[in-house]
């Protein structure tokens, strides 16, 4: 298997690589984060804040 | 003592959390996506002159507007493309720090955050103003290319998920949707970049023979302003070729743009489960590799579209929208810059020239059969003389 230098380190982590339970905590972590945001500027924009 | 990257993430695991690393960790690689993203992009919030973005409309100034279009929005020079570009420069220029590595693998972060905050964007009562016939015929354009497309790439036997991502790119007319598609079709970075170049290529050549071929369909200017906007390519391609028809096209080419925008998600969801269904039914088969590692749908994806649902709602109104807009222009930046640093010329290239060369049919023939359909309308009297 080739390896990409542009995006894998020499101990063989590889970070376009998004698979298995790793891939799921991102996906958790990037919604978590993005209804976070959303639900903040909203309720802002909801309480006069701006 | 082992070295960090080594050990597997199972066994460093405590939460979900433990996805994002560690700060000293990721440090290196977010200042990387950071400057890069600062450099590129005039970003909310930062005062840099010094911007890939500056530059390019300094440039159009000096070139001049093409049909009343800057050059380099044509060229789908955006808050995408400019730090993936300068991305790609860096990245083939002087490689890729392995201390970077960590904090650029957040991109797998930044992908679902940034599309699911897209979708305060797409508010369908807006597109409703057009009226019932230019709706129906934006659908039927968006929903007819994808399917063409995709089954010009089983045809042809291109690998499914470039296939998949010209698809996205191509039924949209909006080149983000090549990188929104990147997740959930499990596309590799170099495919992503290839499809972009064949959807922007094909629109500058779609923008000076669509004025033409109208013209020999006798399309009046109301109607070529719609057809332009479906059968070009990006929005600044489509008003520079509805310019070119002529000035009143090019204001209804404006006035249209919302509905072709508006529906773009329903765009890539219509290509992203094509293929995850096609997968699904073809699970055995190594010719079959879009959506692949991909198990059930997406939870993430569920969320844009419950989101998309609360926008349609008008839950989102206005400065709370362009607010949550602004935060998407920030993360497709960073997003956009480990790309860039992720891709060498040869993974753009890879691909090879079929890609192009199923853009151009599937895209000419969107041009024929909409510019029919349209001439159609108007004889008919759907839409307007």
């Amino acid at each position: 298997m080739s390896v990409h230098s542009h995006t894998t380190t020499h101990t063989g982590f590889d970070y376009m690589a998004n698979t298995g339970q790793e891939a799921q905590d991102r996906d958790a972590c990037g919604i978590l984060l993005a209804l976070a945001i959303m639900v903040l500027l909203t309720l802002c924009q909801y309480f006069g804040l701006y | 003592m082992p070295e960090i990257d080594s050990i597997p993430y199972a066994r460093t695991r405590t939460s979900f959390f433990s996805a994002m690393y560690g700060y000293g960790e990721i440090l290196p690689g977010l200042l990387a996506m950071l400057f890069i993203s600062v450099f590129a992009n005039n970003l909310p919030g930062v005062p840099n002159p010094f911007t890939l973005e500056n530059l390019f409309e300094w440039l159009s100034g000096v070139v001049g507007p093409i049909n009343h279009t800057p050059l380099f929005q044509i060229l789908n020079a955006n808050f995408v493309w400019n730090p993936l570009l300068l991305g790609l420069l860096v990245g083939n220029c002087f490689g890729v720090p392995d201390s970077w590595k960590r904090g650029l693998s957040l991109i797998h972060i930044l992908m679902p955050l940034g599309i699911i905050m897209l979708a305060p964007h797409f508010m369908i009562g807006h597109a409703f103003k057009l009226g019932l016939v230019p709706m129906l015929l934006c659908v039927l354009a968006l929903l007819g290319t994808a399917g063409l497309t995709l089954f010009l790439v089983r045809l042809f036997k291109l690998d499914d998920r470039h296939g998949a991502i010209i698809a996205g790119g191509l039924c949209t007319g909006d080149p983000h949707a090549c990188v929104i598609l990147m997740p959930l079709i499990k596309a590799k970075g170099g495919q992503v970049a290839n499809a972009t170049a064949c959807v922007i290529g094909f629109g500058l050549v779609a923008m000076v023979v669509m004025p033409s071929m109208a013209a020999w369909f006798g399309l009046p200017q109301t109607a070529f302003g719609l057809a332009a906007v479906l059968g070009v390519g990006n929005g600044a391609q489509a008003m520079s070729a509805a310019f070119a028809y002529g000035y009143e096209a090019g204001r209804y080419a404006g006035w249209f743009d919302v509905g072709r925008h508006v529906i773009m998600p329903a765009g890539f969801l219509f290509v992203f489960c094509i293929t995850f269904l096609r997968k699904l039914r073809h699970k055995d088969d190594p010719r079959v590799l879009a959506t692949r590692g991909i198990e059930r749908f997406p939870i993430w994806l569920g969320v844009f579209i419950f989101c998309w649902g609360l926008t349609c709602l008008h839950l989102f109104r206005e400065p709370a929208h362009h607010a949550i807009f602004t935060m998407v222009k920030w993360d497709f930046s960073l997003a956009a810059a480990a790309l860039g640093l992720s891709l060498s010329w040869r993974d753009i290239l890879a691909p090879g020239l079929k890609g192009l060369a199923i853009t151009a049919i599937a895209g000419t023939l969107r041009m024929l059969v909409l510019l029919a359909v349209v001439a159609l309308c108007v004889k008919t009297g759907l839409l307007p003389k």
